[in-house]
């Protein structure tokens, strides 16, 4: 097996991210295998069907970018021998509907409540993910990607997602800050200044690579050709109640208002600190927002600057730690997810569940209006996100369950989940606010902000696989 | 059996006579032979019924997410006292490595080894999903692990853990005993999940000993509820805080 990283044989979506300002999911069923396999050929060759995107280093960004993931249900239906499926993760065989537990995604977000067409998770054979500049080309490449004669049928409806505010995300705050960075794309240079987490190993996402545990291995599916320089991502369609989260704020501001340790949180006079002309409510309701996610809405991480979203000298967004005075809570969304260097109780654990994370927002760009009442039609706003790993057991799913929610890594957050993303029952919840003396105010009672509407596993193939799958025959 | 259930039932009110009958020939010897060794085979023969899966069941609840019991049942290559002399110098030989890995993975309460007829057991109470406590056992200890399955039969073929980890927690989990639930209509849900069933539940508790019999007769060692707590549920690390020995 060669170690040697061929960037030439790695889908593009992967290691970089587009920075297109919309994409398009094309969930697709596969109604004719042969024909399927000669579109997955043409994907490679020309032949009228969107070129696949890859890793090549590129002079000038192209106007489209295409890149494709199968589930399991697909490399059967194009297929692929039971031996060779059988060499595939269990966790991805089962797919994403079946672990649904263990993910959090139970009662409005249990996959029975999935909207269509992740509905009937069988019939998902491919996503075909399509980047471009505007819709009118999203609509071309779709035709173009779509035909009867290539045996694929689009489950409808494509989901689209688009950035409204450069990188910033619904619930308003800014994403798209940190990701893994690995040697062989990024280099080292410079690194140390980036961050201060160990460099990712090329395994952490692409198969046939060294892991995160030195001297582990993940199984590659076999044939080798189909499984060395693959992928594994957790396509995920997140519904966010942004009218809820920012009531929730408000809420939470108005109990520290008559809380009597506020005044340690805040102390009263630093308003102006955390925005200009900011009313001490709305002070609050920032300094609630920035706990939670363990960043301020403009990206500065808690870590680095507790007191103020605007330091005086400013800090970096990714170089950061989490030492024993950090202020950053233990259960915040971004330290929950990656705990980096803190202190965990799975030592062996620290930096081994590390995500590439593609993600763009759907629903229209919203503005809280306190004076408003809530819209009954309030557009539906959330994320499609793409979490991408080499193990999705390992990884994702690791995260998920253990970290995301039930927050094992760290006594002081066991039995709570995460407070942005987590599976949050009102009537149990609870996050703690740690005031500089170490004792937290606990804030209770958030509800569930962000519901799974859908997703799907998928496996991203390399090209070498793309062309593996459509030479097959049979 | 049914049909027996419902009679007894009918004839209550007749004296006696017909129930005491009924309730006592299943305890004669030819009805027992019967029901075992032929009234069994033919169900099983005629409603093929799948091994359910070993582990606690699958919850939201965080109670239910720390304090997890793993029933390993593991049969010995070599079914002599020789053996089961091999497996207990394996334990005895790599005890430092398991304290060790306790103390590394973090999310383990207990972890007991022992061995019953020509199976070496290793039970235990972790915290959290399964597949990651054995992923971290394996990134710790895998070598123990490693001494430990290459005496089991099929066990060679998941070792060493380090290069296989997918197959060797696939591998332990189909070990792992089935946690027979203590809520009869879980037994009836369960049943029918592993039968791909998910239309309306069918509550009909007379239906009861027959999927648990038809169950027992596909898995022959289970876990009897998912073991019995005296207090609620806490994870190790909040229990080694509270006593402030570190975590």
């Amino acid at each position: 097996m060669s170690t040697a990283f061929n960037p030439a044989d790695v889908q593009g979506n992967i290691l970089r991210g587009y920075r297109k300002p919309r994409v398009r999911y094309l969930m697709l069923e596969v109604t004719e295998p042969a024909a399927a396999r000669r579109w997955l050929t043409a994907s490679l060759s020309g032949g009228g069907v969107p070129q696949i995107t890859t890793e090549e280093p590129w002079e000038t960004k192209p106007d489209t970018c295409f890149n494709i993931g199968l589930t399991y249900q697909g490399l059967q239906a194009l297929g692929l021998p039971a031996a060779s499926l059988a060499s595939f993760p269990t966790e991805f065989i089962e797919g994403m509907s079946k672990r649904a537990v263990k993910l959090g995604d139970a009662g409005p977000s249990a996959p029975e409540n999935w909207d269509k067409p992740f509905n009937q998770p069988a019939r998902i054979h491919l996503i075909a993910s399509i980047y471009a500049d505007d819709v009118a080309r999203l609509d071309s490449l779709q035709r173009a990607v779509i035909s009867e004669k290539w045996g694929l049928k689009l489950l409808e409806p494509a989901r689209d997602g688009c950035c409204f505010n450069a990188d910033y995300v619904h619930f308003n705050y800014a994403d798209n800050i940190s990701q893994p960075k690995f040697a062989e794309i990024h280099g080292t240079d410079s690194y140390q200044d980036w961050d201060s987490q160990p460099m990712a190993p090329l395994g952490t996402v692409l198969l046939g690579y060294p892991t995160n545990f030195e001297g582990l291995t993940w199984r590659v599916p076999q044939p080798e050709a189909l499984g060395h320089n693959g992928s594994f991502n957790a396509f995920r369609v997140l519904e966010q109640d942004v009218v809820g989260f920012e009531e929730y704020l408000t809420s939470a501001a108005d109990k520290l208002l008559v809380h009597g340790d506020a005044d340690k949180l805040l102390p009263p006079g630093d308003e102006a600190k955390i925005g200009e002309g900011l009313s001490r409510r709305d002070a609050l309701r920032e300094v609630v927002a920035a706990n939670m996610c363990g960043r301020w809405r403009n990206g500065v991480p808690l870590a680095l600057s507790p007191d103020t979203p605007n330091p005086a000298s400013p800090v970096s967004k990714t170089n950061f730690d989490y030492d024993a005075k950090s202020r950053c809570p233990y259960g915040a969304h971004i330290r929950r997810c990656n705990p980096r260097g803190a202190q965990i109780v799975q030592r062996v654990a620290n930096h081994s569940r590390r995500l590439v994370r593609r993600g763009m927002p759907y629903g229209p760009a919203y503005v809280y209006d306190p004076s408003k009442p809530r819209d009954p039609n309030e557009p539906n706003r959330g994320l499609l996100g793409n979490f991408i790993g080499a193990n999705l057991g390992a990884q994702f799913e690791a995260m998920s369950c253990d970290w995301l929610n039930l927050g094992l890594q760290d006594p002081r957050v066991t039995g709570s989940n995460d407070p942005l993303l987590g599976a949050n029952e009102p009537a149990t919840s609870w996050f703690d606010l740690p005031l500089p003396s170490g004792e937290p105010i606990r804030l209770r009672g958030l509800p569930r902000f962000v519901t799974t509407k859908g997703g799907a596993y998928t496996f991203l193939p390399s090209i070498s696989a793309i062309k593996y799958l459509g030479s097959m025959s049979g | 059996m049914d049909g027996a259930s419902n009679r007894a039932n009918d004839g209550a009110s007749d004296g006696g006579r017909l129930d005491r009958l009924v309730d006592w020939l299943p305890t004669t010897p030819l009805f027992k032979f019967i029901a075992a060794r032929i009234l069994v085979p033919i169900w099983a023969w005629r409603t093929p019924v799948k091994r359910l899966e070993g582990g606690p069941r699958p919850s939201v609840q965080p109670g239910d997410n720390v304090q997890r019991m793993m029933n390993l049942v593991m049969p010995l290559k070599d079914k002599s006292a020789v053996g089961r002399a091999l497996a207990a110098l394996a334990i005895a030989q790599n005890k430092d490595e398991i304290y060790a890995g306790l103390d590394n993975v973090g999310t383990v309460h207990f972890a007991r080894f022992v061995i019953v007829a020509d199976n070496i057991c290793m039970f235990s109470v972790y915290d959290g999903d399964f597949t990651n406590y054995i992923r971290d056992f394996i990134v710790t200890i895998g070598s123990v692990f490693d001494a430990v399955v290459g005496l089991v039969e099929g066990g060679d073929k998941v070792i060493p853990s380090a290069e296989r980890v997918d197959e060797f927690i696939d591998w332990v989990h189909d070990h792992d005993l089935f946690q027979v639930s203590d809520v009869a209509t879980d037994i009836l849900r369960d049943q029918e999940a592993v039968n791909g069933d998910t239309g309306a539940g069918n509550d009909d508790l007379r239906k009861l000993p027959r999927q648990l019999i038809l169950q027992l007769n596909v898995n022959r060692n289970v876990s009897l509820g998912s073991g019995y707590r005296a207090y609620p549920g806490y994870s190790a690390a909040q229990v080694r805080q509270q006593f402030g020995v570190g975590w």
